[in-house]
Formats: structure tokens, sequence, C-alpha cells
């Protein structure tokens, strides 16, 4: 009588068993929760093909332009006109933060805002580039800003201007890939060697 | 309470840190040589100058323009703003007059930055401030005027 327990009490101790069990058991057959999986050129390959929809995404393309930015889903040509200028924010009284807010979106006029709003480098014109070309550009120091693929990811994940491709205001479409993921794509096409397709 | 510079005077305003600089400077301020044109920040009737840079107004935000030096045309001064006004003047620019304030912010910018500017540096720099008068053509006479009288 003493022995035997009561059904409940045997029913827990069997659960909280296969719970200690599920958990310790990673560990005792030596795969530790917070190493990276091991990616290879396939899972890069497929990593980059969903990275690349945001990077050529209107969000991300009307500023990655020559000499001018383009405005809006239809990518038109900005209006008013502005010009990249010496420090690719403008010249004389026409500069990028003459109308767009370090401090966001204006929900008054519609002009998009984020900080150091501005045309991307020089070295770093996307427009009318396949895929594979946009990849080997995207990593190539010469012509990232100097970024190792590290760096890469740290600029897609925390730089506000990038950022800003999420929320782009009323009358914009954000880029397609949620933050979380689009930056997992990352560290995906990173881990796996930043495969390129052809 | 978020505190605006504005000719040299701060002003205390409840106001929010996302209302256009113009409704604070026509509505809270009284200060109404800055027009309202599109609300859009694509005619530049609203301009006026942040730090010396010509801004529109009715796109930069009250949180933006915080702690910044805001000069509206009520309130310009100096030897290029003197050229401009007086250009102006001279060349008799304004027809109905209701973007000028704008087209003079704009023309001062460019006179402080580059004191002999071609017709493509004034055509680039005037780029965002529509006339519907069409005045261009006296626009671009009198920043050349302004500038003779700067070199």
């Amino acid at each position: 009588m003493l022995n035997k327990q009561h059904p409940v009490r045997k029913t827990a101790i069997i659960v909280i068993s296969l719970l200690a069990a599920i958990t310790v058991l990673p560990w005792a057959i030596g795969m530790d929760r917070e190493q990276t999986p091991a990616f290879g050129q396939a899972e890069s390959l497929d990593a980059w093909q969903k990275i690349s929809t945001v990077l050529q995404h209107p969000r991300c393309i009307n500023c990655h332009q020559a000499n001018v930015p383009l405005q809006g889903d239809m990518q038109r040509i900005h209006v008013p006109l502005v010009v990249r200028g010496p420090d690719n924010r403008g010249v004389s009284a026409m500069r990028c933060a003459n109308c767009h807010n370090a401090i966001g979106n204006n929900p008054t006029s519609g002009t998009p805002g984020a900080p150091h709003w501005q045309l991307a480098p020089i070295s770093m014109l996307w427009q009318e580039l396949s895929t594979g070309q946009l990849c080997r550009m995207l990593k190539n120091p010469q012509l990232n800003g100097n970024r190792t693929p590290q760096a890469l990811i740290s600029h897609m994940d925390k730089d506000l201007l990038v950022l800003w491709g999420w929320n782009p205001g009323k009358g914009r479409e954000p880029v397609p890939v949620p933050h979380k993921e689009f930056v997992d794509q990352m560290k995906v096409w990173v881990a796996g060697g930043t495969a390129c397709p052809e | 309470m978020i505190t605006l510079n504005v000719n040299g005077k701060s002003h205390q305003l409840d106001v929010s840190p996302q209302m256009p600089l113009l409704w604070a400077l026509r509505d809270k301020l009284n200060l109404t040589g800055t027009k309202f044109g599109c609300g859009r920040a694509l005619c530049g009737a609203c301009t006026v100058h942040i730090d010396g840079q010509a801004a529109r107004s009715c796109s930069i935000m009250v949180g933006q323009a915080a702690g910044k030096k805001i000069t509206t045309i009520e309130g310009v001064s100096g030897r290029v703003a003197d050229a401009v006004t007086k250009a102006w003047q001279r060349l008799d620019v304004v027809q109905c007059g209701y973007c000028q304030s704008g087209q003079i912010m704009s023309a001062i910018t460019i006179l402080s930055e580059n004191k002999k500017p071609t017709d493509a540096d004034i055509d680039l720099g005037m780029e965002g401030n529509i006339c519907r008068c069409a005045t261009y053509v006296r626009i671009r006479a009198a920043i050349h005027e302004a500038a003779k009288t700067l070199t």
C-alpha cells in the first residue's frame, strides 16, 4: 500500500522524466543548441535567391542609382529633380535632408525619412544587374564599402536607412521578406560561402 | 514641450514632434511670410533655412528642427540676403508673389555656397521651387545679378 503510487503522481514522474530526457539528449549526443548548423553552397544559393528579391525591390534599387534617385513603387525619376552631388546627398538648395527627416516618415506630407538619407555610393549601382552580378558586387570589398561578410550581415541587420525598407510609410510597398527572415538568410548565405549564381 | 529657435528667438511649443514645421511657423508663431503650397515638398513655397540650408517646412517635422537655427523670410539678413532681395526688386521679379519667399530662400542658399553660379547650377538648385506665373527667367537673371554684387 505504501509502495503503490497514486496514478496522477505516476503520470507526473513519467512526464518530467521525458522532458528531462528531451532537454539533455542533444548534449548527450554532442549537439550544441548554440552551434550554427553547417550550410553548404546549395543552401547559400537558396538563401541568395531570397535575399535578391529584397535587394532588387524598389525600396532598395531606387537609391542605388547613378546620379538621380527613382521614386515610388512605379520607379519614376525623383520629382523634383535631385542629383547625387559630391557627398551623395544632393547639391546646394536641393539636398536630401531638405525634405527627408532623419527622425522618420512624415505622416502629413507623406515624405519618407530615415537617418543619413542619401544615394548609395557610386560603387554600388544595382540597376539592371542580374542576381549573379548583384551577388558578386555585394561581396566584393572594393565595391561594397570595404565590408566583410559579417559586416554585410550587420549592415542589413542594423543600419537605420536599410531598416526603413521594412517601414516605408503609407503608399509605398515594403520589401517582400520579413526582416528577421532576411537577416537569417544573410547568415545562411555567408555561412555557406556567399555563393552566387552565374 | 518642444523648443524652436526661429529668427534668433527661442519659442516653447506644446505640439507633436511630427507636426510639420510650417504649421508651427504659421499657426503657432504667426510667421505667415512662409507659404503653404502643396504640402508635399513638391513646390518649394514653404522653403525656410535650417542651420543655413534651404528646407521644405511642410515636410520637415518640428521634432527634426528642434535645437537647430531656423530662419524664415521675415528673419533673413546678411550680405547675401541683401544682394538677393535688392536684385529681386531691381529686376521686378515678382508677379503674383505667392512662391517668392520660397524662391528667395533657395536663392540665398545657392549664393551662400557658390558666389558665381552658372545657369546649370541655378537650375539644379532652384529645381524644387515652382512658379505658376513662370517668372523663372527673371529669377535666374536676379540670381546672376545678385552674384555680381557679391564678387
